[in-house]
């Protein structure tokens, strides 16, 4: 699956890469169906720049909606029960907005999360969010790829794109456990590295982040 | 679940695992986690004050000083665990030194305010950062200081025992704040003092002036002399309790950049401090010790000063010094003793007959004594000219070195047990002997020779004719050059002490005894260190004797020490500290000085290290034992 960047003109679009604020995001889904799933928490942690401010993390469990599938219950350990008591999705949304704020939306694979989002947003008849949003996988590919032909040959590129190989190629440790706020900062870690190598490469702001991801 | 992943290494590293679960949880609720890659600059000399503690949670970082352009000062290497950007951080100035990332780094930034209010509210913490900060980012003025001591400047551990009260012993001199600022500086003046202390109606301390504000606000101003003194007073006061330790003291002048504390002792004012007192703690105490040692003139006098000497020792041992500069200034100070001891008996036989070196070795001839050192030291003299004359010095030196031995055992040196004294006829020889021994010693490996080569060779002069001991060196080089039956022999020996680690990582301990589930630090944690040193430092025809100083001469031409000297290097000091650390702790308790921990009683960081310092010891035999054919090492 590919997402495509969201590219939503926003004031931060001409700040530096190292000035903007980021919200770095990841969602645990009961399945990948937009009809049929629904979210069953999410995490998210704020960076400013280059830093990452591990006390100004949000992190929430959701009632989800439909059933829980078992598959997945494997796959992030949270169970029916354990959600049963959380609030539906519905009071989360206005909280998460505000977190957000108009940083720029920063995760794996982040367009699924963020149409999750957007379709309760919607549902509850709240606005949808239009922040930019960038995407860390494909950063990841662009800046593989612009690191010229020679590197293309012989750099160890991923051919798993999925955060855990891409955070084990960067040295970054994590726990095996999921859990969205987890993921999270694994991925906030993935960006981080990234922040530095960009301006390397011409890439120093905000606008040419998301240019960079359309290429 | 991120924050406690940072509490959770927060709780694992000094000084913070002292901090309760509540305060470290606020701590790492507030952590920014900012990455480094290799070489980025992270802060530079001269630029601007450091932002935040950064504590070092993965890679690691240089920090170092250009004080020219092309001249790198390293000061320091700091990893997983560590520090920096402190100082900085607190004074709000300047960064002394550049910081740079040496691998890909990750840190935990801890903001100014979190620093300032556990510094301020939890004294075992701003302990721990003022001892290890204040060794590498002293004050210039300190720094001059220590440049100055003989005593390779560990007197700023004096700051960590003496209490503010005992060294403030300057009375405040006080005028009523109304005063003319003319009439406060004539009181300052005849009095010699540089700051006064202003009172108000009911006599409590409400300003003070320095010669500084003197300067400052009167004179490059020329501010009218006939303006009351308060108007131009510093306020607020800073005190510092009587009770307090001088560095929390230093602490306050740093923080809010002063010069004048007052004292005051249960709410009365006792005195004032300056920091030109707590300089001359720094600088003078060790000194005046010297000094005290150069004025006896008996043995019985000198008896009193090296109990003094004692007390001292304690002192800086007991305050966190590298283990290497406790036991050089242990050194220094018995080398002292030792002279007095010499010139004491020269003046009583009179001129020797011939020149005469006194020479120590083992751990004095490596200057790594701590307490209770047993005499290890002989006599070189020069080759008598005449059959008389080597009957003279036989004579001379007998009755000598007799004196010399007693002397030193009523100063707290007891007797070698096996004889290796210049009182021993064996051990007081001309050089022509001594070169024989030696030579037999090389060429004939003989267990027993073995062993007084272990303990001879790391000889050094300590009084009278040094060239008698440099002729003695450059004879050893030449006989040992290419002997490599020798080597393989003290390789062999090197081989049969190895560090007591299991192979599953545990370490081995005694299994009975006064002993029991005991390990001893000194044979087989520093012995087989200090003897990977001397091997090497003597095949490649060094001088050196310290194992420090073996390292460091080794690190260009020993491709085992080129690639590990640094890891031994440290190896070395942390078992050296935990040894001496230890015998501070049974000295405290009345009991005497012995080698032997439990390893079981270590925290778990101190396991860590000493089973690294092991393994690291067991990889270089093993190196070595690749260097050195088997068939040669069988003793």
């Amino acid at each position: 699956m590919r997402t495509t960047f969201f590219s939503k003109k926003t004031e931060s679009a001409s700040l530096l890469l190292g000035d903007a604020v980021y919200t770095v995001l990841d969602t645990e889904l009961t399945g990948l169906d937009m009809k049929k799933d629904s979210i069953v928490s999410i995490g998210a942690v704020r960076m400013k720049g280059t830093r990452i401010d591990i006390g100004n993390s949000f992190y929430r469990l959701i009632h989800p909606a439909g059933r829980m599938d078992h598959k997945n219950i494997l796959i992030h350990g949270i169970t029916p029960s354990e959600v049963e008591e959380e609030p539906v999705v519905d009071a989360v949304l206005d909280d998460l907005s505000a977190f957000c704020g108009n940083s720029v939306i920063v995760g794996h694979f982040v367009s699924l999360d963020i149409n999750f989002i957007n379709r309760e947003l919607k549902r509850t008849g709240r606005a949808k969010l239009k922040n930019a949003a960038v995407d860390t996988c494909k950063i990841y590919e662009w800046i593989k790829s612009s690191e010229g032909a020679f590197s293309r040959h012989y750099s160890a590129r991923q051919d798993e794109l999925d955060l855990f190989s891409l955070a084990r190629e960067y040295n970054i440790t994590f726990n095996e456990g999921h859990n969205a706020l987890g993921d999270a900062f694994i991925t906030a870690q993935l960006f981080q590295r990234f922040l530095y190598a960009l301006p390397g490469l011409g890439v120093n702001s905000i606008r040419d982040l998301l240019k960079t991801g359309k290429a | 679940m991120t924050v406690k992943e940072v509490k959770d290494f927060l709780s694992s590293i000094q000084p913070f695992q002292e901090l309760d679960d509540a305060a470290l949880g606020n701590i790492a609720g507030g952590v920014i986690v900012e990455f480094y890659p290799k070489d980025t600059l992270i802060l530079q000399q001269d630029g601007p004050p450091s932002d935040f503690l950064r504590i070092i949670k993965k890679g690691g970082v240089k920090v170092f000083i250009k004080p020219d352009i092309n001249e790198e000062v390293i000061i320091d290497y700091r990893s997983e665990g560590d520090s920096f950007g402190l100082l900085s951080l607190i004074r709000g100035d300047k960064s002394r030194a550049n910081v740079t990332a040496v691998e890909d780094t990750i840190c935990y930034l801890v903001t100014k305010e979190t620093i300032q209010l556990l510094l301020d509210s939890n004294a075992a913490f701003s302990e721990y950062f003022l001892k290890s900060f204040l060794n590498k980012y002293i004050d210039k003025t300190f720094s001059e200081m220590h440049s100055k001591s003989l005593l390779y400047g560990g007197g700023d551990k004096l700051l960590f025992t003496t209490p503010v009260g005992e060294l403030a012993s300057r009375t405040a001199v006080t005028v009523p704040q109304e005063v003319s600022i003319k009439d406060a500086a004539e009181v300052m003046s005849k009095r010699k003092i540089s700051s006064l202390v202003l009172v108000d109606q009911d006599n409590l301390p409400a300003g003070i002036v320095t010669d500084r504000d003197l300067r400052d606000k009167v004179v490059s101003k020329g501010r009218n002399v006939a303006d009351p003194i308060s108007s131009i007073m510093s306020v607020p006061l800073m005190t510092t309790e009587a009770r307090d330790y001088c560095f929390e003291a230093l602490l306050k002048m740093i923080r809010h950049n002063i010069h004048h504390l007052l004292v005051v002792d249960e709410g009365k004012l006792k005195g004032i401090l300056t920091n030109h007192d707590l300089m001359m703690l720094q600088g003078t105490s060790p000194i005046s010790i010297v000094r005290d040692i150069e004025t006896r003139q008996s043995v019985e006098d000198l008896v009193p000063v090296s109990k003094k000497i004692n007390r001292i020792v304690h002192l800086l041992l007991k305050e966190g010094a590298r283990a290497g500069n406790i036991t050089r200034i242990i050194s220094e100070i018995n080398d002292r003793l030792l002279r007095k001891v010499l010139e004491i008996a020269e003046r009583k036989f009179g001129e020797p007959p011939v020149n005469y070196c006194f020479i120590v070795f083992g751990s004095e001839g490596r200057k790594e004594q701590t307490f209770k050192t047993d005499q290890d030291n002989a006599i070189i003299y020069e080759d008598p000219k005449s059959a008389a004359e080597g009957i003279k010095a036989e004579e001379y030196f007998e009755g000598f070195s007799a004196f010399v031995k007693e002397a030193l055992v009523l100063c707290g040196f007891p007797n070698c047990p096996a004889g290796y004294m210049a009182s021993n006829p064996k051990w007081r020889q001309p050089l022509i002997i001594w070169k024989d021994y030696f030579a037999k010693w090389i060429h004939t490996p003989t267990p027993d020779s073995l062993l007084l080569s272990l303990i001879f060779f790391d000889f050094r002069p300590v009084h009278g004719d040094i060239s008698l001991s440099e002729k003695l060196r450059s004879h050893l080089k030449k006989t040992m050059k290419d002997q490599n039956i020798f080597f393989a022999r003290m390789a062999g020996t090197i081989m049969n002490n190895r560090p007591p680690l299991g192979f599953f990582k545990s370490f081995i301990v005694e299994k009975s005894g006064e002993h029991k589930d005991e390990l001893n630090l000194k044979f087989r944690g520093i012995g087989p260190i200090v003897d990977i040193a001397r091997l090497f430092a003597l095949e490649k025809g060094l001088s050196e004797t310290s194992t420090i100083d073996r390292l460091r001469a080794l690190k260009d031409k020993h491709p085992i020490i080129m690639e590990l000297g640094e890891e031994i290097e440290q190896a070395f000091e942390f078992i050296s500290l935990l040894r001496v650390h230890h015998q501070i702790g049974l000295m405290e308790r009345s009991l005497e000085p012995d080698n032997f921990i439990n390893p079981n009683n270590l925290s778990g960081l101190e396991k860590k290290s000493l089973k690294e310092s092991f393994q690291l010891v067991l990889n270089i035999q093993e190196a070595i034992s690749e260097l050195y054919r088997p068939g040669m090492v069988s003793m």
